[in-house]
Formats: structure tokens, C-alpha cells, sequence
């Protein structure tokens, strides 16, 4: 398949008189981790919104796979194989995990059966059960989901999103809010998926950023500013001005293109 | 199975046996009166389960279904004295017009959420109530449509009907069982655990792939049957229909008791109904102010027991195996996985 796994072309979205996505193009070829970074307000999470259909563009295509699907509702576009997280911390919290991870492996399903015990589903349950192992949330299956630790919600939506089997996984903001072995812990899983998954992230803590992605986007007032490999993004003066100015800042990009 | 489980089993399987006895038990120890009560206990419970089925699992507030229950009353009654059916076709009618109306006004109402949704299912039903009391022709307006019954089997000369007490109850009780085990299995099933998790957060449902509109038009429909069932057996039990019972009054009346039993528990509107009409039934003969009750119980409720009275017994029940050291042990033995009954 030639067509690359994303492709925008001339996204616009704005919100009253704020162009929070101005005229953007970005092209995903896939087979690597890509991160989108930039400073508040640049419209990351917008464009994530828009591809996953929250929102709707005023302008501008987004093709997904070489499939049109600019302006469809997010089921819709979710049963295509695009999902995402939220920047907050989003799951079922009066379900339990399991039923968390349950109710995502069979969301896709056309028919529901009205009427059938959910927990005959064997192929389901066991797909629950591996999913729970790999995400290390086997002990917590009962719990519901509302009582988690931070930390644990953020892996539970990992686990949503890896028992989906995406073909597309946006990730906003992952490891926000994680205590440092949180971090390291999501960091492995979100590592392990990129191997079959393509994967785009934005993500605020350079760190993470610099040790996971392959490719760095930068924003910038609803456009994009630079785009390349860590080490481009870090020698790139434009980005240091609009982004990474600040002194403090500056020596984190360095530390990390020099790690 | 966990303690808490297996006592509250048991204490279900006394209930339904009860509930099979009240024809022989009820009119020996008291008078035949209650049976009547009881009857009308479980029609109103099946009413309070539709506003359950979409506050407690789906998370929509309404407070129109009185309109899905006029409908039920009134396509028995005009199937019964205008268009002349047998039972079981005029009882169809009824239960099809509800689910008929639910589709129609759930394609706009389900288009919104919380306060929305509750104003405009109280603007549906208020329409209807008004062209239900200015079209005197077909629904007899304040007087409603009186009608008599037809039997509900006939042999020969051999005849079964609501005309006589016992079959009557039994026949209520064995519909609205049959409704809530219905309901029982959908909670169970992939499309319960769907709504489930509209009702815990839509936007996240969606991005999982489930088409929320879809659903909770569904489950607006399927609750339109739960009322639409009521309000049907309500008509061949009072044997006429009734404008006024489409009023929002008797929408808001269901909420309460939901709220108070427990809403989001399978039994939950059986026990808030059950305590409000006995209070009603009891009370109202001796103190003309028996609402004061009604409304001091719901604030209470509300306040300290936000899961309602099922909730509250299944803390208490929880906290009083946690307690006992031999209940812990029989819960480790026995992993199981704790279903809502």
C-alpha cells in the first residue's frame, strides 16, 4: 500500500475569531514513532480533535489510510482503526477494569446482543485477560476504575487502546501527571506498542519525548514550524526561538540530543 | 459467590415467593384490598424501571415517561372500545403505540443530554397531554375511555379473564416479571454493558467506536416499553384510560421513586415504589398531608443514602460480612464476579 497512514492537507479549524488550526499539511508515512510538541495553546490537541472527529475542520481534508474522512462522527471513525486518550485521564469509572477493557475489544461490533450473558464471550475474555497481563493490571481487574491510581488509569487507557487493535493510535499527553517510575513504566508500554503500531504523541516532558520519538513535529500557532529527526529539532533555530527560548529549556534539548 | 451475594439471594427468593403467595396469603391475614394494592404496586414499579433503564444504565434523566404510559393505556382502551379487539392484540397495541411514540420523540430528545433532554421529554409529554385532553373524540378527554374487558382466554364456553382477582394478580405479576428479568438480561448483556459506559462517559464511548446516538436511542425505545407495558396493564386493571395520567406529574412521581429505591439497581424502583404507595395507601386515610412524608423520605434519601435504599442495604450488608473473619475467608475461596441483580 502506498498511501501513507495519515495525511492532512489544509486543515483549518477556528473557534470564533482564533484560528487554532491554520491551513496545516502533515503527512504520516507510519513505521515510526511520531510526537507532536509545542507550546500551550498551538493547537495539538485541536488537530487530535479534529482527526478523531470531535471536532469538525472549516477547511481541509484528512485522509486516513488514502481514505477520506474528514467530517465523519468519531464511532465512525474509530471503527476504522484511529484511536486515541485524552489529555485528562478518560475511562468508565463505575465500571470495573476489566469491563473497562471489555466493553472496548467489542465496541466495534455492529450488532450488540440485547440479550446475551456478556461474560459467555470466551474469544473476548481472553483477550480481556491478555490485556490485563501485559499492562500489569491483572490484580485490579474487579476494581472499578474510578478508584485507581493516577498512574493506573493512564495504563488502563493504554490497555483500552492497545485491546482496540488500532492501526492509528494518537496519544495526548500520556504521561502527564506520572510520578517518574509511572513515567518509565508507560514509557516501556508505549515503546512495545510502536513495534506494530503506528503512533503519534504529543507530549509536554522533553525528556519522554527525546527518548521515544523518531520523529519530532513542532507547533506553533496552529501551523507547524519544523519537522525532523531529535537532533534536527533541537539544532533548529526557529524552534528554539518560538519554543525552546527559554534558557532552562534550551539546556534540556541539548542534554537530550547529546544522550 | 460472596456472602453479600448469596444473602442477597436468599432474601430475593423470599420476595418472589411472597410475591407468588399475595392471592392466598394477603386476603387470609389482612383483606383482599391489598392484593389490589399490590397489583398496582408492581404496574407502577415496571413504570418507575423505565425511568431506571435510562437514569441508572444510560444516564439520561426523563421526565416524560408518563407519555410512553398514556400511550400503553390508551391503545388498549381505543384497541378494546373503538376498534373492538381481543386482549392480547389490544395489549400489543398498547406496548407498539409507546415504542412507536418513544422512536418518534427519542430521534429528537436523544439528540441531547442532562437538563436538555429532561426539558424537552417534559415538553413532548406535555404536548400530548393537552391534544390528548382537547381530542375528545378519540381519548373521551378528562373522562377517559371506559371499556369492558374481554377475556384473556377462551375455550368454548370456557372463559379466563382480569374479572377475576386472583388470575388478575398473577397475571400482572407474571408480565412485569417477565419485564424485569428482561431487563435483568440486558444489563448482562454487550449492549447493556454499551450503555453502561455511555452512561459513565459518552465522549470517551464514542471514541471507542460505539455509536451513542444509536444506543441511546435504543435503550429510549426499550424504555419506552417498559412504560408502554405499564401503562397497558394499568388500562385492562382500572379497565379505562385516562388523559391525566400522561400529565408530567406522574413522570416526576416514577423519578422520586427510582431515586429513592435506587436507581442504576435492577430492584431498586420495586422498593422506592412499594414504600411510597404503601405510605400513600396507609397514611392518606388518617392525614390529608401524606406527601410531606413522600418528600421528607426522598430529601433524606437523597442526601444520605445517594444510592438509594438498594445501595444503602449493600453497604451495610458489605460492612457487616467485612466484619466477620470467616466471611473474608469465603471470599477468597470463592473468587467470583460480582453482577448487579
Amino acid at each position: 500500500m502506498s498511501d501513507p497512514i495519515l495525511r492532512i492537507e489544509g486543515l483549518t479549524k477556528r473557534f470564533g475569531g482564533l484560528t487554532a488550526v491554520d491551513n496545516l499539511g502533515y503527512t504520516l508515512t507510519g513505521g515510526r514513532l511520531h510526537a507532536i510538541i509545542g507550546p500551550n495553546g498551538a493547537g495539538k490537541t485541536t488537530l487530535f480533535n479534529l482527526i478523531s472527529g470531535l471536532l469538525a475542520p472549516d477547511a481541509g481534508r484528512i485522509l486516513f489510510a488514502g481514505r477520506d474522512i474528514t467530517g465523519l462522527k468519531p464511532h465512525a471513525i474509530s471503527r476504522l482503526g484511529v484511536k486515541r486518550t485524552l489529555q485528562i485521564k478518560s475511562v468508565f469509572p463505575r465500571l470495573n477494569v476489566a469491563d473497562n477493557l471489555w466493553i472496548t475489544a467489542q465496541a466495534e461490533r455492529r450488532f450488540l446482543h440485547p440479550f446475551r450473558a456478556a461474560a459467555r464471550d470466551r474469544g473476548i475474555a481472553e483477550k480481556v485477560e491478555r490485556t490485563l497481563e501485559r499492562i500489569g493490571l491483572a490484580e485490579l481487574a474487579q476494581r472499578p476504575a474510578g478508584t485507581l491510581s493516577y498512574g493506573d488509569v493512564a495504563l488502563l487507557e493504554i490497555g483500552m487502546a492497545l485491546i482496540a487493535e488500532p492501526r492509528l493510535l494518537l496519544l495526548d499527553e500520556p504521561t502527564c501527571g506520572m510520578s517518574p517510575a509511572e513515567t518509565d513504566r508507560a514509557v516501556e508500554v508505549i515503546r512495545a506498542l510502536a513495534q506494530s503500531i503506528d503512533i503519534v504523541i504529543i507530549e509536554h516532558d522533553m525528556e519522554v519525548v527525546f527518548e521515544i520519538a523518531a520523529d519530532i513535529t513542532v507547533m506553533a500557532q496552529g501551523a507547524i514550524l519544523a519537522s525532523g529527526t531529535p537532533q534536527e529539532i533541537a539544532a533548529d533555530e526557529r524552534v528554539r526561538e518560538a519554543y525552546l527560548g527559554r534558557p532552562e529549556d534550551e539546556d534540556y534539548v541539548e542534554e537530550a540530543a547529546h544522550a | 459467590m460472596t456472602r453479600p451475594a448469596a444473602i442477597e439471594r436468599v432474601v430475593l427468593i423470599a420476595f418472589a415467593a411472597f410475591l407468588v403467595a399475595v392471592p392466598w396469603l394477603i386476603p387470609a391475614l389482612f383483606n383482599p384490598f391489598w392484593v389490589s394494592v399490590l397489583a398496582e404496586i408492581l404496574i407502577w414499579s415496571l413504570f418507575a424501571a423505565s425511568v431506571n433503564l435510562l437514569f441508572g444504565y444510560v444516564g439520561l434523566l426523563s421526565f416524560g415517561q408518563a407519555l410512553y404510559f398514556g400511550f400503553g393505556m390508551y391503545g388498549v382502551a381505543i384497541g378494546i372500545d373503538n376498534l373492538g379487539l381481543p386482549f392480547w392484540p389490544a395489549l400489543g397495541l398498547g406496548v407498539l403505540a409507546a415504542m412507536t411514540m418513544a422512536l418518534v420523540t427519542g430521534i429528537f430528545a436523544v439528540r441531547l443530554t442532562w437538563h436538555y433532554f429532561a426539558i424537552i421529554t417534559v415538553v413532548f409529554s406535555l404536548i400530548f397531554y393537552f391534544l390528548a385532553l382537547t381530542n375528545k373524540w378519540l381519548t373521551g378527554g378528562d373522562d377517559g375511555i371506559n371499556f369492558t374487558l374481554p377475556p384473556t382466554f377462551a375455550l368454548g364456553g370456557w372463559r379466563l379473564g382480569l374479572s377475576d382477582p386472583t388470575f388478575q394478580y398473577l397475571f400482572i405479576l407474571a408480565v412485569v416479571a417477565l419485564c424485569f428479568w428482561l431487563m435483568h438480561r440486558l444489563i448482562e448483556s454487550p449492549l447493556g454493558k454499551a450503555l453502561l459506559a455511555i452512561r459513565d462517559n459518552d465522549v470517551r464511548a464514542s471514541l471507542i467506536g460505539l455509536n451513542v446516538y444509536l444506543l441511546r436511542l435504543i435503550a429510549f425505545v426499550l424504555a419506552g416499553f417498559l412504560a408502554g407495558t405499564a401503562g397497558a396493564l394499568f388500562a385492562l386493571f382500572g379497565r379505562y384510560a385516562s388523559a391525566s395520567y400522561m400529565f408530567y406529574h406522574v413522570s416526576g412521581e416514577a423519578v422520586v421513586w427510582t431515586v429513592v429505591g435506587g436507581a442504576g439497581t435492577l430492584l431498586g424502583p420495586i422498593v422506592g415504589t412499594a414504600i411510597f404507595i404503601l405510605v400513600r395507601e396507609i397514611v392518606s386515610s388518617q392525614w390529608e398531608h401524606h406527601e410531606l412524608i413522600v418528600g421528607l423520605v426522598a430529601i433524606l434519601v437523597v442526601i444520605f443514602a445517594p444510592r438509594g435504599l438498594v445501595g444503602l442495604w449493600r453497604d451495610v450488608l458489605a460492612a457487616m460480612c467485612e466484619r466477620k473473619p470467616e466471611a473474608r475467608s469465603a471470599i477468597a475461596a470463592e473468587p467470583s464476579v460480582q453482577v448487579e441483580p
